[in-house]
């Protein structure tokens, strides 16, 4: 292998932090999408690097299941943040309370 | 002749009674009444008839097993002795001359069917106590009385004193039947029988001081049904009930049941020295009690009541004093006169238009002759005129307890001879004013029924003539009650004859001082204000007040303690508690709800960071 396994790790878990920060900090519902889609790159990434390393086929299988699972997703999130913005003009996250206790 | 015919003395009444209860008000009035008496009646011809069973031995007949249960055997077992024949008899005769009264008495009652119902229940649940060799058949008659009891008196319902005076009775009488309760269960455990002649027969083997707690367990039971004391305050109040009741019940039947238990289970009673005094000493001491009482009252019942109580301790004395034969001797010829006593009562209560304070009449003998004599018949036996049977019987008891010969029974029999004074005062007194004299007031009175009047006239001549039953051999009699209880007689007094003569003389003098007293005080009465020790008197020594302070109040007080402190404050205030601190709670953890997705997101993280920080920490320290 050119890179070795420690950098594939070290990157990937720097992404997967990004992209927890970017959904945990912002209040944008398109942002917090966003940032679920680092983390799943993030996860992608080490399968990636995990099959290169035990020369299995299987991780990189695994990713284009998540790419699609990914697309699926943000097919679906992205309607709802649509169908969201129209009803109530709003895509911030802190204004959907309704199940306030 | 067929034994269990026996069976059927006290089914009769029991026959006719449930016919009674349950098609008494759709039968014409006569056939429902004439039910009701020919039960009575019936029972009365039958043991007249199976009288040759009881001699000897008697004869013990078992109908089936009504309980059984491991040791536990409880036939349906009666026992026809010459103990139970004559109590039996007794109490079937005087029973129905009682409800051939009551059909008068009742003439103008709408629901007399359930009185009548009970009535025979009553002479049904007396005549299983009489005659059953069961204890536990006992006990369910001495209950059934009771509850008999408690529905007679409280019959005019609609009127909540006469309730009240039904509750009494019957919570009053609970007292005692606790303790009888205690001491059947206690005989079972001794001796795993509860037949009456097993446990007379096998009483000997027991260590003294068994025996004294189980004859005192027996003397509280005879007490609360007996109104002795201490539990005779329900008797006065019971006279709240129709009269008839008053008079079977009250005064003739029910109340000696008591006496008859003692008299039942002598056999282990007398082993007890203690337990004997005992039961003279609560004899006596309610026999004086109880004719003071009855000097002061001014209702005729009450009167009436009280002189019951005190002839009732009368044959507790004799029992005390170890004679059988004179306790039973008293209360047969007692039953008569009473009856005799309770019905004149009504008559004149009747005659009097309702009115029942003695102080208010005067001047019935000129309304009803015939009444009179019949009520002075009564009165001489009650206050011991010579030659009247009561004047025999309650010889006989003061002559037993005067044989004893130690310092206490010298002294019992000191009470008894001046309680025997207080009676002949008090009965002339009643007397007096009932008769004599101008009326004191304008009485409208109703004519009496011919059934009222004529069923006393058989109790009058059998009240007189009483004595015959016992005669001593002094006046050239055989003692026959006496001989013929036999080995159930307890102890015969040996006194010499010139003794006898004298304490006749002495009964004598006491009976015509007794007399002259009232007379002198009550010939021309004038009612006026009451002394405070006669007011004293009427209130039965405050004995009411005196229980009321002792044990309802107390008893009061810690009830509404425990229903305000224990079960309003502890037990509610436990529990509200508990409900209110986990409504504060939830109400607390729901605000951790708050609905917003970014909270969420972080609670998420930070348990991923919790998670894995253990993880790590398990893995770095091993």
């Amino acid at each position: 292998m050119i890179v070795p396994m420690g950098h594939i790790l070290a990157f990937s878990a720097a992404l997967f932090l990004m992209g927890l920060a970017c959904v945990l900090a912002r209040r944008n519902l398109i942002m917090i999408l966003i940032g679920v889609e680092i983390m799943l790159n993030a996860v992608g990434l080490t399968l990636v690097g995990a099959s290169a390393l035990w020369q299995a086929i299987d991780g990189q299988i695994f990713v284009i299941f998540l790419m699609a699972m990914t697309s699926a997703e943000v097919a679906i999130s992205l309607a709802m943040v649509v169908y969201l913005s129209r009803r109530r003009g709003t895509i911030t996250a802190n204004d959907f309370d309704g199940m306030k206790g | 002749m067929n034994a269990s015919l026996l069976f059927l003395i006290p089914l009769l009444p029991l026959a006719c009674g449930a016919a009674n209860a349950l098609f008494g008000l759709r039968l014409p009035r006569a056939v429902s009444v004439s039910l009701a008496v020919g039960g009575a009646a019936g029972s009365a011809l039958l043991t007249f008839v199976l009288w040759p069973l009881a001699t000897g031995e008697g004869t013990t007949v078992t109908l089936y097993t009504w309980l059984e249960s491991g040791t536990l055997q409880v036939p349906v077992e009666l026992l026809f002795d010459r103990l139970s024949a004559p109590m039996a008899l007794m109490v079937s005769c005087v029973s129905t001359l009682i409800h051939l009264y009551a059909v008068g008495y009742m003439k103008d009652e709408a629901d007399y069917a359930r009185f009548f119902a009970l009535l025979n229940l009553f002479v049904f649940a007396m005549l299983t106590i009489v005659l059953s060799d069961n204890l536990l058949l006992l006990f369910l008659g001495w209950e059934g009385v009771g509850f008999c009891s408690y529905a007679l008196i409280g019959y005019w319902y609609s009127e909540t004193k006469n309730a009240n005076a039904g509750r009494k009775a019957f919570l009053v009488t609970r007292v005692g039947d606790v303790f009888l309760g205690v001491a059947l269960l206690w005989l079972f455990s001794l001796f795993g029988t509860l037949s009456i002649s097993t446990v007379n027969a096998q009483a000997g083997v027991l260590p003294a001081a068994t025996l004294t707690a189980l004859t005192l367990l027996l003397l509280g039971g005879a007490c609360g049904k007996s109104a002795q004391l201490p539990l005779m305050t329900w008797l006065p109040d019971a006279m709240a009930g129709p009269t008839p009741v008053s008079a079977l019940i009250h005064a003739a039947t029910m109340v000696t049941a008591g006496v008859y238990l003692l008299c039942r289970l002598f056999p282990l009673v007398s082993l007890s020295e203690t337990g004997l005094a005992a039961i003279a000493v609560v004899g006596a001491a309610t026999a004086l009690y109880a004719a003071t009482c009855a000097l002061a009252q001014r209702e005729i019942k009450r009167v009436l009541a009280y002189s019951t109580m005190s002839q009732v301790g009368y044959m507790f004395l004799a029992v005390g004093a170890g004679s059988v034969s004179a306790a039973m001797f008293h209360l047969l010829t007692h039953a008569f006169f009473k009856a005799l006593l309770f019905m004149a009562a009504g008559c004149v209560i009747h005659l009097a238009g309702g009115e029942n304070d003695i102080h208010a009449m005067g001047g019935l003998k000129k309304r009803s002759p015939l009444l009179f004599w019949l009520f002075l018949a009564g009165a001489l036996c009650l206050a011991g005129a010579p030659l009247s049977g009561g004047f025999f019987s309650k010889d006989g008891i003061l002559l037993a307890a005067f044989a004893q010969r130690t310092p206490l029974y010298s002294l019992l029999w000191g009470i008894g001879v001046f309680t025997a004074f207080l009676t002949a005062l008090y009965t002339f007194r009643l007397l007096y004013l009932v008769f004599a004299g101008e009326p004191r007031k304008d009485l409208h009175g109703h004519a009496l029924p011919k059934t009222m009047i004529w069923p006393l006239v058989p109790l009058a001549l059998l009240g007189l003539g009483g004595g015959l039953l016992n005669l001593p051999g002094l006046l050239g009699g055989s003692s026959w009650l006496h001989h013929f209880l036999g080995p159930l007689a307890g102890e015969s007094p040996e006194v010499s004859h010139g003794l006898e003569w004298g304490l006749w003389g002495l009964a004598t003098a006491l009976f015509a001082g007794g007399a002259l007293v009232a007379r002198a005080r009550y010939r021309r009465f004038k009612p006026g204000r009451e002394g405070a020790v006669r007011r004293f008197f009427l209130g039965g020594w405050q004995a009411d007040a005196l229980v009321a302070a002792l044990i309802l109040r107390p008893f009061a007080a810690v009830a509404y303690f425990f229903w305000k402190g224990t079960d309003d404050a502890l037990i509610n205030g436990v529990l509200d508690g508990l409900a209110r601190g986990f409504q504060g709670a939830g109400e607390r953890l729901r605000t951790l709800t708050t609905g917003r997705l970014s909270n969420y997101l972080m609670a998420m993280a930070w348990g991923t960071v919790i998670f894995l920080g253990w993880f790590l920490l398990r893995t770095l320290i091993p």
